[in-house]
């Protein structure tokens, strides 16, 4: 099997300036394909910037714009991700992540996890997507597209291998802090991302892909350090922080075929057990009724049922 | 072991900038929980200090060296950001300023080879308070000012200076406060903290000689005792009542890392040095914020109005 060629655009988008940032985008395109890339991709937000407060609505973009048909046209030939704030027909605000391929926009990944704690405050201006999908693409294999937080939940790399996907791709703007010495690079928030990486890529035997942008928004610096991660949970590729550039790494499709004859993890999944449990779980919280095919062990008592634990969650 | 014992592992000391002095001791006390990498931070200051630049439209920055060691690692940080030709150090004494002072801050400037401008305020703030009996301009109500009013003026004559200068050498004015003092207070508002960007305003006084060591300050400046130098004598350590390795592991805990009184008090922190501590951040919260507005209109700056502060158009 050929390589599959990746190319990850670690980029600093310049907050707000729309124009300039298509004009990056274009030229990193035209870069990628001399390059020989088939899937290229770009960061969180990396046609807007990440800070924008109000400016959200000024920079939003319908996903049939023509300046998003237009990076398309671009990408024929290959797969590129970018990410643009996107307006609804109703005009609700989405972080958003498009798959485009063959001079359209083939699919958009709403963000479904606003952070809004700590330094940041995205529900305050975004509204938080619905649809957690894997998507065909044109190099053969199911893509699954996160964008930034929505790797910080379990459910979300996990929902996308079971929909097929066998390169999982999280496109980010992680703002570099908590700087101690007693951290892998001396960056706390490097050290959290490449242990979930890691962690996601074994656990799914699916390979991640992690572009992260670099450069400052307002008081904010972005501290890249994009990665490719294989089946395995090794890394293939890991991009330097802070440092602009437009990286290529070979992955071999293969490689997911072979640790998941090796691991069957994924084969091994257990869905609707994860469903039931779920269902109860949110009945319970809600005060709804409980699932009675969920029986108790022998012996507990009775409590074990149906436990009391509605009244700890109100 | 108990969680006090466990405190007392915590709190041994590390000392720092080993490869300097060779039989001067360490010269810096460094709380281990507070070591960072200090490229990683120089790096992301660097950064911050070109991007601020540029956004506003910028080439240049000047900021006020006292000879102290926090404004002597924003002149090194300012000098890798944007070059010491588009630096300016300006040096602001009193007549009563301590004359090492203005030695060590010349040592910085000789080192970076930058520019400099020496401004003696010392006619300003006479020009007010009055002199050898002499009635300034602030007349009766001036003249016998306690040594905290003329400080709070010389600080603030220090940043008009300044702003004036920033229209002569056409640059922005960096800020020199670090964590520690604007957590506790210990600055003058629209003084000594006034600027158009601060690189180390989240580093604590520790992190500061960490860096500041590691980029090449000179020694003699870190070693030294950090002070205002408001009246001759004066020491931040002896004013506060507290250690800066000590204080600033008492601030980490309280504040970066949350941590309740009775964990404090389990880790070994004095009650009563907690108290104060917990007193002096919140009564100057103030000087943290940019002045309140009443809310009237539609649509109020800071709170539904929310712009970033450089963005598309921002430049001059």
């Amino acid at each position: 099997m050929q390589p599959l060629r990746i190319a990850l655009a670690q980029l600093a988008p310049r907050l707000g300036v729309l124009d300039d940032n298509l004009a990056s985008h274009h030229e990193t395109l035209a870069a990628a394909r001399s390059g020989g890339a088939a899937l290229v991709i770009f960061p969180e937000l990396g046609l807007t910037g990440y800070q924008l407060q109000d400016l959200a609505a000024e920079v939003a973009m319908r996903a049939d714009d023509p300046r998003l048909v237009s990076l398309a046209a671009d990408a024929a030939g290959m797969s590129a991700v970018v990410s643009f704030v996107e307006e609804a027909a109703d005009h609700r605000l989405f972080i958003s992540a498009a798959l485009l391929e063959d001079g359209e926009v083939r699919f958009v990944h709403r963000k479904l996890f606003l952070p809004t704690y700590g330094l940041f405050d995205e529900r305050r201006f975004f509204a938080a997507g619905d649809r957690l999908r894997a998507t065909d693409s044109r190099l053969g294999v199911r893509l699954g597209i996160a964008v930034c937080e929505d790797f910080w939940h379990l459910a979300v790399p996990e929902t996308l291998a079971l929909d097929g996907a066998q390169i999982l791709i999280n496109v980010s703007s992680s703002p570099g802090r908590d700087l101690a010495a007693i951290h892998e690079v001396g960056l706390g928030t490097a050290a959290s991302w490449r242990t979930l990486m890691r962690t996601y890529a074994q656990l799914t035997t699916s390979f991640v892909v992690f572009c992260n942008r670099v450069g400052m928004d307002e008081t904010i610096s972005f501290w890249g350090g994009s990665e490719v991660i294989a089946p395995s949970g090794e890394a293939v590729f890991t991009a330097p922080l802070f440092d602009e550039g437009l990286h290529f790494v070979d992955i071999e499709l293969g490689d997911v075929r072979r640790e998941r004859i090796g691991l069957p993890l994924l084969r091994d999944e257990r869905p609707e057990l994860h469903l039931r449990e779920l269902r109860r779980i949110l009945a319970e919280r809600t005060d709804m009724a409980i699932d009675q095919a969920s029986e108790a062990p022998d012996g507990l008592p009775a409590e074990a049922r149906a436990p009391d634990r509605t009244k700890a969650h109100r | 072991m108990t969680a006090g014992e466990d405190a007392e592992a915590d709190r041994s000391k590390v000392g720092g900038g080993g490869a300097a002095g060779a039989g001067a001791g360490p010269l810096f006390e460094l709380p281990p929980e507070l070591a960072i990498d200090p490229d990683v931070a120089r790096r992301v200051m660097v950064g911050f200090i070109r991007n601020q630049l540029r956004q506003a439209g910028f080439v240049r920055a000047l900021l006020g060296l006292s000879g102290g060691i926090d404004s002597a690692l924003v002149a090194f940080l300012v000098a890798q950001a944007v070059g010491p030709e588009s630096m300016l150090c300006v040096l602001m004494p009193y007549r009563t300023s301590s004359p090492e002072s203005v030695d060590h801050a010349r040592l910085v400037v000789d080192q970076l080879g930058c520019a400099s401008d020496l401004v003696d305020i010392s006619p300003i703030v006479d020009g007010y308070f009055g002199r050898d009996g002499e009635l300034g301009a602030g007349g009766e109500a001036a003249s016998d000012a306690a040594p905290l009013r003329r400080g709070n003026f010389m600080a603030r004559a220090r940043m008009c200076v300044l702003y004036d200068r920033s229209v002569l050498w056409d640059g922005l004015v960096a800020g020199t406060g670090n964590k520690t003092e604007s957590l506790i207070g210990y600055s003058t508002l629209f003084g000594d903290s006034a600027c158009a960007f601060n690189p180390i305003g989240d580093l604590y006084k520790s992190q500061v000689r960490q860096v500041a060591a590691a980029i090449g300050v000179p020694e003699q400046i870190i070693r030294k005792a950090p002070s205002a130098d408001l009246w001759p004598g004066q020491t931040d350590e002896a004013e506060a009542g507290f250690s800066y390795p000590e204080l600033d592991r008492l601030l980490f805990w309280m504040i970066d890392k949350r941590r309740t009184d009775e964990e404090l008090a389990a880790m070994g922190f004095p009650a009563p040095a907690v108290g104060r501590v917990k007193r002096l951040v919140a009564v100057s919260e103030f000087k943290r914020q940019v002045p309140p507005v009443a809310k009237l209109g539609p649509r109020t700056t800071g709170v539904d109005y929310l712009y970033p502060r450089r963005r598309p158009g921002s430049a001059r």
